[in-house]
């Protein structure tokens, strides 16, 4: 009886220093003046940490500042933050997704951003509301297998999916938030209607059903599927673990909504006591050196003009993708979710 | 409603009172309090319903709420009834009979519950597709393995990772079941068979009612595993409208509450007509011998026991293996492991604090259910179990909602008091149960002994409750423990910032694609689990 206890005793000790040791060291006080040197910066992001913690860490030896950081996903960090509206201790939300900041923005809980930092992306790229900024992008494309389809039978347009050339053969994710930012996307720019007839037709087409873009690159891989709609930079995260997969991406050509470029973007959060702390972070998020440093290590697309595109791919001008402005659809999210729901798409 | 009830062919147990004696005053304060904390999520639910009733009635009536409400409970209850009939099973053969290599199973049989269900689901799905490790084995031989896709996956997926619910009560009962039942039933003539379906299980129904309705209330709530295994349930639903529409989002949840007290309700009326029936103070030594069905049945449990464990096991260290040859091959450094040591001492210390307040907190309330039969007592019994049915998402908004609720709360916001407190509340139902069954194995006759000696309540429950509770206590440990290892969305939220734990890396590496890394981290948790559940859970236990 006494062995045990004393184990267990040890077994407590021993986690209770392991997480002392770990834990940084203490936190700067914040004193509310927008003195960089030793400002702590409250970060929320849905950006995972593998790919942005680099960004923040030149940042803190760049400017002497500290920034913490709240990794969650996007879902879970957007909620937080509206719940906790102006009691929120984030200085600076960074969201994966245009329909994630929208949220936020349409909430009132994003502060507007100077001039001088909108000014760094183009006009497509950021918030007519000025509100928040794209900090860096990724392009929807069809992932397909190089050993079951033939290059010559990928079609023109993203709307020639429905054919029934292709049942059964496109893999897509309903429920995934890039797929919903592209189906709001579709929304703003051909309408309601031939949108859920889109949806409809990829339904009637049995597209199977995955959870999300790497499941689909994946399934892709695998053979399961044919093609699949999803993001970019999947394919590559794949083939880093595994070259010999038999998948490549397609581009849909000449600015064919297919081919939609979706933003990361970052805000202010009004609540944040330390806005000028905030958007000094943001600007270095848009300077030449770390969009260079973010396309050397995301793979992703620098959104700041004259920044090369990351090693390997197209430069974004060459692709044409084109972005749409999220904000101008009143019922957002929400239609577009209904849309989705009520075309049968999900299984 | 709690009428005891002497049960079919029994000898009369021990000590048996016919009246409960009625709890203090303060004591059925404290039941209340408690009641209050643990409703704390369902009160969140009802009153973002009640702030926002415009379109309540249009939720309620829809299809597109039915149907995927439909396909929650059919999934629920059949892999209650599976898991049910596995982990019963399985806790009979480890405890009582003579199957090889018994000590082994006794350990690792607990353990498939500390796969995140999204990390299980992926790593079989990976086995089982088209090229994955399964089908490479099984490819050349000529079988076809199907897609793990739909209702069949679910039930399949869910069902070997939730039985343990099910397998840790009902083993901590039988161990501690007087082998006399058995014994004359088998001097009478009975086969093994006869004895189990008229002896055992009949003592064994509260546990077995319990651990069902925990793997109800998991399914109805699960989101990793469905929506991986394209099978579209109400929670899937919730999850996709957080962002899109949350008055959809509560009256879904208000649903998914509804339906946990109705569950509740029906396993008080099946589980609850038990006997309370004497437990022995010592282990039993009873072992039935299998004779010729020995390895018939060793080679059942292996094969149950390896999809649970080692089929998720091979794909985790599949990828493992393959991410290190191809970033060796790169000249990279094989899987970075910087902040896993941080990360493991965060998990262990948060399990074991999370494990003792729940199984203290519970107490009380098993107290006022079991000893003195209170109807404040079933109401807080009803509360701490129904919110297990509410997703990890919703469990997450309401704790931030209370916390941001009031200043006192707030000073904890993002702290290590108020993470274990949402583990408290979340796992409350897990612990809630077994703990009540501890807490009824104590012959009410020993402790009326004790009073009548003049032992004070808490000498009593010190020299004579807590040593013959203590396997059930254990028990109820045990699940809080290896649930809180796994947790994912209440941490999310809970977590102090920059607070790692092994399911929060093992959920980024998963999300950057990084398979190898999760594979590493995942095999860790599933270690660390192992080590804690042996020397905290089993040899305890079994040292008694």
């Amino acid at each position: 009886m006494s062995r045990p206890r004393r184990l267990l005793v040890a077994l407590l000790a021993l986690a209770l220093l392991a997480a002392a040791c770990g834990s940084d060291d203490d936190a700067t006080p914040v004193d509310g003046t927008d003195t960089l040197g030793d400002a702590t910066i409250t970060v929320y992001s849905s950006r995972s940490e593998e790919l942005i913690q680099p960004v923040f860490d030149a940042f803190e030896t760049a400017t002497g500042a500290t920034v913490e950081v709240r990794y969650g996903k996007t879902d879970e960090i957007t909620l937080a933050l509206e719940a906790e509206g102006d009691r929120s201790p984030a200085d600076v939300y960074i969201g994966q997704s245009p329909g994630a900041v929208g949220f936020l923005d349409q909430a009132g809980l994003l502060a507007p951003l100077g001039a001088a930092t909108l000014d760094r992306v183009g006009a497509a790229y950021r918030a007519s509301s000025g509100n928040w900024v794209g900090i860096t992008g990724r392009v929807r494309v069809l992932v397909y297998n190089t050993d079951r389809v033939d290059p010559a039978e990928l079609p023109g347009s993203i709307l020639d999916l429905t054919d029934p050339a292709f049942a059964g053969r496109v893999g897509v994710a309903p429920g995934n938030g890039s797929f919903q930012d592209f189906v709001t996307a579709m929304r703003a720019d051909l309408g309601d209607e031939a949108t859920g007839e889109w949806l409809a037709g990829m339904a009637a087409n049995d597209s199977p059903n995955y959870e999300k873009n790497g499941a689909i690159v994946d399934a892709v891989a695998r053979g399961e599927v044919d093609m699949g709609l999803v993001n970019h930079y999947y394919l590559l995260e794949f083939l880093e673990e595994d070259p010999s997969l038999p998948a490549a991406n397609y581009t849909f050509p000449e600015g064919d909504l297919g081919s939609l470029l979706i933003t990361s973007a970052a805000g202010v959060v009004s609540a944040s006591d330390q806005p000028a702390n905030a958007e000094a972070l943001i600007q270095y998020l848009l300077s030449d050196e770390a969009q260079a440093q973010s396309a050397a290590g995301e793979s992703e697309y620098p959104l700041v003009a004259g920044v090369a595109a990351p090693e390997g791919l197209a430069p974004l001008a060459e692709l044409a993708a084109i972005t749409v402005d999220l904000d101008v659809l009143a019922d957002g999210l929400r239609g577009t979710q209904s849309l989705i729901e009520n075309s049968g798409l999900i299984q | 409603m709690a009428v005891l009830q002497t049960s079919t062919d029994l000898p009369a147990p021990l000590g048996r009172s016919t009246r409960a004696p009625s709890a203090p005053w303060w004591f059925l304060l404290i039941g209340l309090v408690l009641a209050a904390v643990f409703a704390a999520p369902l009160v969140y639910v009802i009153v973002r319903n009640i702030q926002d009733v415009s379109r309540l009635d249009e939720h309620f009536t829809s299809s597109a709420t039915w149907d995927p409400l439909g396909r929650s409970l059919l999934l629920a209850s059949s892999v209650a009834v599976t898991a049910t009939a596995f982990g019963t099973a399985l806790a009979w053969i480890t405890t009582r009979s003579d199957i090889p290599l018994r000590r082994l199973w006794m350990l690792v049989a607990p353990l498939p519950l500390v796969f995140p269900s999204f990390v299980g689901a992926t790593a079989l799905i990976s086995g089982f597709a088209k090229g994955g490790l399964l089908d490479r084995a099984v490819g050349p031989l000529g079988f076809e393995l199907p897609e793990l896709a739909g209702f069949w996956a679910a039930l399949f997926v869910l069902t070997l990772f939730t039985y343990p619910y099910v397998y840790l009560p009902v083993a901590a009962r039988l161990r501690f079941l007087p082998s006399s039942f058995e014994e004359s039933a088998r001097v009478l003539g009975r086969t093994p068979r006869q004895v189990f379906t008229s002896v055992v299980v009949p003592q064994l129904l509260a546990p077995i009612t319990a651990g069902g309705l925990l793997v109800f209330l998991y399914t109805v709530s699960d989101f990793g595993a469905v929506q991986l295994l394209r099978y579209d349930t109400l929670t899937r639903v919730i999850y996709a409208n957080s962002l899109a529409d949350q008055p959809r989002v509560m009256a879904l949840s208000l649903l998914l509450g509804i339906v946990a007290v109705l569950a509740v309700a029906a396993e008080r009326a099946l589980g609850r007509n038990h006997s309370e029936s004497a437990m022995s103070n010592r282990a039993t030594g009873l072992t039935v011998p299998l004779g010729r069905w020995r390895w018939p049945t060793f080679a059942a449990v292996a094969a149950f026991v390896g999809f649970a464990l080692i089929g998720p096991l091979a794909s985790l260290a599949h990828w493992t293996v393959r991410g290190a040859a191809s970033s060796r091959a790169r000249g990279a450094l094989a899987i970075p492991t910087d902040g896993l040591g941080e990360a493991i001492g965060n998990t262990v210390l948060v399990s074991i604090l999370a494990a003792v307040a729940t199984v203290v907190l519970v107490l009380p309330i098993a107290y006022l259910v079991a000893r003195h039969r209170s109807r404040t007592g079933m109401v807080a019994d009803g509360l701490v179990t129904a919110g297990f049915a509410l997703p990890g998402l919703v469990l997450g908004l309401s704790l931030v909602f209370w916390a941001l609720s009031n200043d006192f709360l707030f000073r904890f916001y993002q702290t290590l008091p108020l993470l274990i407190l949402g583990y408290v509340i979340h796992f409350g139902a897990q612990a809630n149960r077994a703990t009540q069954i501890a807490v009824a194995s104590v012959p009410t006759r020993l402790d009326e002994s004790a009073r009548m000696l003049g032992a004070g309540r808490a000498r009593r429950f010190i020299t004579v409750d807590a040593p013959l509770m203590m396997p059930g206590l254990l028990a109820a440990g045990g699940l809080v423990l290896l649930s809180t290892m796994k947790e994912l969305p209440a941490t999310l939220f809970l977590r102090p910032t920059g607070f790692d734990t092994l399911s929060t890396r093992i959920w980024a590496s998963m999300d950057n694609l990084s398979f190898a890394k999760a594979g590493l981290e995942s095999m860790i948790l599933l270690a660390v689990s192992a080590v804690l559940t042996w020397f905290l859970v089993l040899r305890r236990s079994d040292a008694l």
